[in-house]
């Protein structure tokens, strides 16, 4: 494997992370109101967020891709790959984000919302200085576990054409197939580079906020 | 214990009810109670007195009968408008079993983030007023510290302080000491005895037949989600007429 190779499989970085953190954010969105839906006290709404996340979790993330690309894409709209993995991954992303937070929600001791109400915080304050900080430090180790997922799975985007680390890699591994094991062993590494920095941070932001509510 | 109590009602309770599903936990509960008075609530568990103190301030809504707290009207057949809600929310203050502070704030953000949200304190302001309050609780020094570093105690009397930062005209004690141990709970029971003695309107539900004999000006005896007897401290706990009310008394005095 040259060093050509090499700068081409990690100049996938690029896409693996535009597609991975876009998705992550548009599906840490997206689950608020899902996880809103769900835990709210109308049957319909209830309904229709289970339903959502039944239907959004079932479906391998690969038929998600190829449904928005090659199915919308072929006569109702054009979407380029690019939007078409990050919607797809996004919106899996939300459902398990909106169950993450349902998880978070359930762990707050009901006499925050006592509190809250009693000491007549607005609305707003009791969620942004109440409730979010608190559902931020539960659901932070889950989040991450999923996000470390999502960047791994960000390689499926590769089947529609998106030029990231594994798509590179096959790419190279087409023209140099008696180098393939140190193609692919290379972007494995890449994936595990990554993910590193990404565990130790979030590790260590769990530490700290741990330390201030242990007792 | 030389307290004078105002003529003008602060609470007034007629014919309250509330269920839960099928199981009714109040009914036709009636009562009032003067400015600067402080009333103790005992009785058996599960008897409502905790539901009770929860619909004065619509933590639950009574579905019987009609509150007037503070000049706020709320009758059960009638939504409360939002800002009745406010009002009555300004007027009372909480202290729970559990504290309730806010785990992820120091004890001073505790303090001064529901001066700043509900009443548009600055910063300053209200730091300077919690600073003040944890100094008369006796807890000046914990200000940087968060609530998990401090004791039951301690965490009780940060929710003292906490609620009286909102200048509050009545305070509603849920069980303030039950989570703490009897000498813990001394600590807890010194401030609101100090509370009371400057005057401040209370209502306690209390399992501490000390403090209900010695520091209210009168009891409240519950059972079954009516109120059985009430009057002055002393004649309820030592002289109670219903044989429900003597049987309770008898089992929680001669411990």
């Amino acid at each position: 494997m040259t060093l050509d190779g090499v700068l081409l499989i990690a100049g996938g970085i690029y896409w693996t992370l535009v597609v991975t953190v876009c998705a992550f954010l548009l599906g840490a969105a997206l689950g608020v109101p899902i996880c809103a839906m769900r835990v709210s006290r109308s049957r319909v709404l209830n309904a229709v967020s289970v339903s959502l996340i039944v239907l959004l979790r079932s479906v391998p993330p690969i038929v998600w891709i190829f449904l928005l690309y090659f199915g919308l894409g072929s006569g109702f709209l054009t979407i380029n790959p690019v939007p078409a993995a990050i919607i797809a991954l996004g919106v899996i992303t939300a459902a398990n984000m909106a169950e993450i937070y349902r998880g978070a929600l359930s762990s707050i001791h009901p006499g925050q919302w006592d509190a809250s109400h009693a000491l007549g915080l607005p609305v707003w304050s009791e969620f942004f200085d109440v409730m979010v900080p608190q559902l931020f430090r539960v659901t932070l180790p889950s989040a991450t576990t999923y996000l470390i997922g999502l960047l791994k799975d960000s390689a499926i985007a590769s089947t529609i054409g998106v030029a990231e680390i594994a798509y590179l890699a096959n790419f190279l591994s087409n023209k140099q197939f008696h180098a393939s094991l140190q193609i692919f062993a290379f972007a494995g590494a890449l994936y595990i580079l990554i993910s590193l920095p990404l565990a130790a941070v979030a590790r260590d932001a769990d530490a700290r906020l741990r330390s201030k509510v242990a007792q | 214990m030389e307290r004078t109590a105002e003529a003008r009602p602060i609470v007034e309770v007629k014919g309250l009810g509330k269920s839960f599903g099928a199981h009714k936990v109040l009914a036709g509960v009636d009562f009032s109670m003067r400015v600067g008075e402080v009333v103790a609530i005992i009785g058996p568990s599960g008897s409502g007195k905790s539901t009770l103190l929860r619909c004065l301030n619509q933590l639950e809504q009574h579905d019987e009968g009609s509150i007037e707290i503070c000049g706020i009207q709320m009758r059960a057949d009638t939504p409360i408008p939002r800002k009745d809600m406010n009002a009555l929310r300004r007027s009372t203050g909480m202290v729970f079993q559990s504290f309730n502070l806010f785990p992820h704030m120091t004890v001073l953000r505790n303090i001064s983030l529901p001066q700043e949200r509900a009443l548009g304190r600055s910063r300053a302001e209200a730091d300077e007023r919690s600073r003040a309050l944890l100094d008369r609780v006796g807890l000046g020094s914990k200000a940087d510290q968060y609530p998990a570093r401090c004791s039951g105690g301690q965490q009780q009397r940060i929710a003292i302080a906490r609620a009286l930062a909102l200048d509050p005209k009545i305070i509603l004690f849920d069980e303030p000491t039950s989570a703490l141990d009897p000498e813990i709970g001394l600590e807890v029971l010194a401030v609101m005895q100090e509370l009371a003695e400057g005057g401040m309107s209370m209502i306690v539900v209390t399992h501490e037949m000390h403090f209900a004999e010695t520091v209210s000006d009168r009891v409240i005896l519950m059972a079954d989600g009516k109120i059985l007897e009430e009057g002055p401290s002393s004649e309820v706990m030592r002289n109670p007429k219903s044989p429900r009310a003597q049987q309770f008394l008898h089992a929680v005095m001669n411990r």
